[in-house]
């Protein structure tokens, strides 16, 4: 077991700090519930002198309490925006090992948590690059023809721009997506009237690709397995949002054009 | 046998860039980009022999799921970096579409078949990723004992 020199009531708050920090980083990333959980119990257990700790958390918010010396501190944090970088998600996992397995002190701890929080990400342009050529090549995994494939690929890379464009708005998902699906739709079919795509349907699936909810699919599976109904249900309500709001980005403009052409 | 290799070429690309996409470390990129691969590709065999897209996205996502489990064993990191960007090729982005659009033209025999097909695919993937996660799980339990 690890013995931290000078361990006293302060840190142990501070320490719980730490945990709840870390556990922060994770989940507003796109961590599972448990993992979250399992940090901030396993950084807290990690010092000697506490007696008890216990985390609570959910897609929206972390509880956390730890026991010391007769005296229970517990701490609460709100979760409000969250996106996906599992680049974080990794690093945090990392640290919290270190954490646990070395006598780092608890400020050392902070200095580290804070410069994970500000690592970079890809950059837009390359991020909407990759974007354009996923769908590119979806296209031809659906089936598409080269045409298609030109068509996708400007398209979504025209689709991963502006939603990390709109997302900066910070307008609910459901409005995020619902924009994407709309502008995919949009440009898909200017480019099969034009003339540039060969098959009008195959471009649009291609091009919603990058909006569809694989990890909130995922996400919601794995915690509901590990017990979390709490989270399984409101992350499953969350895919099942998203891609409604897709169905009706892409209905609101294809209904225009089937009228249109009817 | 090119058309298999094209369809992991294909597959491969587009899991990279869905990787880099959802801000994946720059050393698993390419793992992660075979793990959906490989996915991909048992959902393209399979779907030879099997008339339904169900059961071939089913054995796809626990390949993907077993994949990403023992890959995470393997380099010691989460699961889901492996886990999620292969997974995005057999969400069913095509049963939606077609979806909306028998509901637009109005023909709701089709809109039915198609939305039912849709939510039994993703109840697919589901299905794969329980059975890999609590495979992985309960094989972690027996070893620690």
């Amino acid at each position: 077991m690890n013995n931290n020199i000078n361990f006293d009531r302060n840190q142990a708050k501070r320490l719980l700090l730490l945990a709840i920090l870390a556990g922060r980083i994770m989940l507003k990333n796109g961590a599972e519930t448990y993992r979250v959980e399992d940090t901030i119990e396993r950084m807290i257990k990690s010092r000697k002198g506490i007696k008890f700790a216990h985390a609570f958390v959910t897609p929206t918010g972390i509880f956390a309490s730890l026991e010391y010396e007769d005296e229970v501190f517990t701490y609460l944090v709100r979760i409000k925006s969250r996106r996906i970088d599992l680049n974080k998600i990794n690093l945090v996992n990392e640290f919290s090992r270190e954490f646990v397995s070395t006598n780092m002190s608890i400020d050392e701890g902070f200095d580290k948590l804070k410069s994970i929080y500000r690592a970079e990400t890809y950059s837009l342009m390359l991020n909407s690059i990759s974007g354009g050529l996923s769908c590119g090549f979806l296209s031809f995994m659906f089936g598409g023809s080269t045409m298609d494939f030109l068509a996708s690929l400007i398209i979504g890379f025209i689709v991963v721009l502006s939603v990390n464009k709109i997302a900066r708005y910070k307008l609910a998902f459901f409005i995020n997506n619902f924009l994407g699906a709309a502008i995919a739709t949009l440009l898909s079919i200017v480019s099969y009237t034009v003339g540039i795509a060969d098959n009008m349907n195959t471009v649009i699936i291609a091009s919603i690709m990058p909006l569809v909810p694989g990890v909130a699919i995922t996400n919601a599976m794995r915690d509901t397995i590990s017990g979390d109904f709490v989270s399984g249900l409101s992350r499953g309500m969350e895919a099942i949002f998203s891609a409604l709001s897709i169905a009706f980005g892409v209905g609101f403009i294809l209904n225009i054009y089937l009228w249109r052409i009817r | 046998m090119f058309e298999t290799i094209k369809q992991f070429v294909f597959s491969f690309i587009s899991t990279i860039g869905f990787s880099i996409i959802f801000n994946i470390p720059k050393g698993l990129i390419v793992k992660s980009g075979i793990v959906g691969g490989i996915g991909w590709l048992v959902f393209y065999i399979s779907s030879q022999f099997f008339s339904s897209s169900i059961i071939s996205t089913f054995f796809a996502s626990l390949t993907v799921g077993i994949l990403g489990e023992l890959c995470a064993r393997y380099f010691k990191k989460p699961a889901t970096v492996f886990i999620i960007p292969g997974i995005i090729p057999l969400v069913p982005g095509a049963g939606l579409y077609y979806t909306m659009l028998a509901l637009l033209e109005e023909d709701f025999y089709a809109a039915a078949t198609k939305g039912t097909e849709t939510i039994f695919i993703a109840a697919a993937i589901s299905a794969g990723l329980i059975i890999s996660t609590t495979l992985s799980k309960s094989i972690r339990r027996a070893n620690t004992k």
